[in-house]
């Protein structure tokens, strides 16, 4: 189960995440527990792999506004990162030095669910 | 995970706002924002959207926009809203995440932006608080601060900001200004309601432009007045021009269209808002018609003639009662032949009264046709000058052989029971009404010629016969002057005057006598003062005289002797 705890280990920055949800835990933990099924990731992975960068930006660009406004910061440096790079690109840009760091940071992060 | 639905029982008082987003996290998080003082609808995509708006549209306060949907760009759906003649007053705020979009978004018709990750809480309620604020004063203001014509404020937020400004710059010298268009009524008639329009929108735009530049504020108040409060000018003159150069339009004659300005200068702030446009339109209508000196200014003379107007006007009700006003008949002769023959006689009132004195009819007639109390002084005119006529046919034994004309006012003329009173009062002085001949005034024509028209032609049609005064001062055209309903023009007295001064020319008069001739009715001079001048009358084919060359208005004892005569 995520706890707050588990998150600021993890490095979020819940006490930004929480301001937005009204300093309620409860809500802003119910928030986070759905990120952990957001298709977008899936979406991401398979525009990535496909090379199809109009919809990798879509789903980074997704994917920024949430994880922004729940402050869960090692997943979104990397998203925010993908999302510039692809934006207006006509084709597959090169994201191998910020993938991998994205993807493990999202392996993390499922794992504090556990 | 994602929803649709009312975030709570709606109330009637809260406010609602639709959140379009189809991004869960974000939002439930906006949901959670604003549910405490809105009710909010959810919509994740396009469609959903739309329904809802189409559904909830007139209960909308403020659209929550993310421009990235599923189904469809938020700026299909901005575009939509700014298009649609129901929804586009409500307010959207867009949500993103592109700092590039947030400029983006405000030039196609957004209110502001949110962006994402969302900023503090008190942010987003101040920016919507503040957005739904703005467009509800908007929509109200929109309706009611401005005139919907020229763009300029309406009578009532001008005062009120007059009032604050006042409040705030206390030491400032302003000047009230009012501008109307001289005959405004009859180029309204004349040219029609869509060049009106436009000449009124051209002075607006004027106006608007000028105390944007100087400062103040500019109205409009009704029809063709103007208000304009600003700081102090010493002079008006370049104003002026600017205001009515090629008002009359491009093409047009500069004639068509005169406007004249009365000034009201460092008004008094300790008198009420209004009482200092009072002042300027009094100091406006000084001006009326003079087209040499277009600018009235109110000063301590134009005080004394308002004070003094007022006290007139107190002093009326009194005069009627106590019978001040006596009515003077002044003869007309028939010059046709080798001798003048006595034809009629013109009431005219004068008013004694006992502590002013000889009040003359130039003093007070102007003043109580401004507000009203003409129509009780012709009134009581027109019931002396019957008794009048039923006294001499009974004195002298026989019935009186000539008519007496009287002063039908062109306010008389919106009284619709005008000709019940008219025949009323012959019926009770036993006259016939060929004997009260009714004299009106051709300027009245162009008031509202339509109206009055059908008046005159109801008071002709019960028997009286009409004389159109002031012949010439007025804008009749000769296609008009056909159609109206009248038994004789009477020559202005200033034409007369001035024909035969020195150097003058009698031209004007010979056209008149023609166009008389032309509608087959006599022609009537007034203000004949020499022998010469009654001649050369005659030989252009005058018909019949008045003036001090015969008698000066006399009372009815004195007419008598006329009557005598005969």
């Amino acid at each position: 189960m995520i706890t707050i705890e588990k998150l600021n280990e993890y490095g979020a920055d819940t006490k930004d995440g929480l301001a937005r949800c009204l300093g309620m835990e409860e809500f802003y933990l119910k928030l986070v527990n759905t990120m952990l099924g957001d298709e977008n990731f899936d979406k991401l992975d398979a525009a990535v792999e496909a090379g199809e960068v109009k919809k990798a930006f879509e789903a980074a660009h997704a994917l920024k506004g949430t994880l922004g406004n729940l402050a869960i910061t090692p997943i979104l440096d990397p998203v925010v990162e993908m999302t510039e790079r692809f934006r207006n690109a006509e084709e597959m840009v090169d994201v191998s030095d910020v993938y991998p760091q994205y993807k493990d940071a999202l392996e993390r992060f499922r794992a504090l669910a556990e | 995970m994602a929803q649709s639905n009312t975030s709570q029982q709606m109330t009637d008082d809260r406010k609602l706002i639709l959140i379009v987003e189809d991004e869960f996290v974000s939002r439930e998080i906006l949901k959670m924002t604003i549910e405490q003082n809105y009710d909010v609808l959810l919509a994740e995509n396009g469609s959903q959207a739309l329904k809802h708006i189409e559904e909830s549209g007139d209960r909308l306060s403020l659209i929550l926009l993310d421009l990235n949907l599923p189904d469809m760009h938020g700026v299909d759906i901005l575009n939509m809203i700014n298009e649609k003649e129901e929804v586009h007053r409500i307010p959207v705020i867009v949500l993103t995440a592109d700092k590039e979009a947030e400029v983006e978004c405000l030039d196609i018709g957004a209110a502001d932006f949110i962006p994402k990750p969302y900023p503090d809480i008190k942010i987003i309620q101040a920016r919507i608080r503040h957005t739904i604020e703005l467009f509800e004063k908007r929509v109200i203001i929109g309706q009611t601060e401005f005139d919907e014509l020229t763009g300029l404020y309406n009578k009532e937020f001008f005062y009120l900001y007059a009032e604050r400004s006042d409040a705030h710059n206390s030491e400032s010298l302003m000047d009230a200004i009012v501008i109307d268009i001289n005959h405004f009524r009859m180029i309204n008639e004349r040219y029609g309601k869509d060049y009106s329009n436009e000449v009124l929108r051209r002075i607006g735009n004027r106006l608007g432009a000028l105390t944007a530049e100087a400062g103040g504020l500019a109205c409009r108040r009704d029809a063709d007045h103007f208000m304009v409060y600003c700081p102090h000018l010493d002079d008006y003159e370049k104003v002026f021009g600017t205001l009515s150069e090629g008002i009359s339009g491009e093409g047009n004659a500069e004639s068509i269209v005169r406007l004249r300005m009365g000034v009201y200068p460092e008004a008094d702030k300790s008198i009420e808002i209004e009482r200092r446009f009072d002042r300027a339109k009094l100091a406006a209508d000084s001006v009326k018609s003079n087209y040499a000196t277009p600018i009235g200014t109110y000063d301590s003379e134009l005080n004394e003639k308002n004070m003094y107007s007022e006290q007139l006007i107190v002093a009326f009700p009194e005069a009627i009662e106590k019978q001040q006003f006596q009515v003077y008949f002044q003869p007309k002769f028939d010059i046709r032949g080798d001798k003048p023959v006595l034809c009629s006689a013109e009431a005219l009132v004068r008013w004694i009264h006992p502590e002013y004195g000889f009040i003359s009819p130039g003093a007070f007639i102007s003043t109580f046709e401004t507000n009203g109390l003409i129509n009780r002084l012709d009134n009581y005119v027109w019931r002396a000058a019957a008794r009048q006529i039923r006294e001499w046919s009974d004195r002298l034994g026989a019935e009186v052989p000539v008519g007496v004309s009287v002063n039908v006012s062109r306010v008389d003329l919106f009284d619709p029971d005008i000709c019940e009173t008219l025949l009323g009062i012959v019926e009770e002085c036993g006259i016939s009404q060929d004997k009260l001949l009714l004299e009106i005034t051709e300027s009245a024509y162009s008031e509202d010629s339509k109206h009055i028209i059908d008046t005159v032609h109801r008071l002709r049609s019960a028997g009286f016969r009409i004389e159109m005064d002031d012949f010439g001062t007025g804008y009749s055209s000769l296609n008009m002057l056909t159609s109206l309903p009248i038994d004789a023009l009477k020559l202005d007295m200033q034409f007369v005057r001035t024909a035969f001064r020195e150097g003058g020319d009698t031209g004007m008069i010979a056209i008149i006598i023609e166009i008389a001739d032309l509608l087959g009715v006599p022609v009537i001079a007034e203000g004949v003062e020499t022998e010469e001048q009654m001649i050369a009358l005659k030989e252009m084919g005058c018909d019949i005289a008045q003036g001090y060359y015969f008698s000066k208005p006399v009372p009815a004892e004195e007419f008598e002797r006329f009557l005598a005569d005969r």
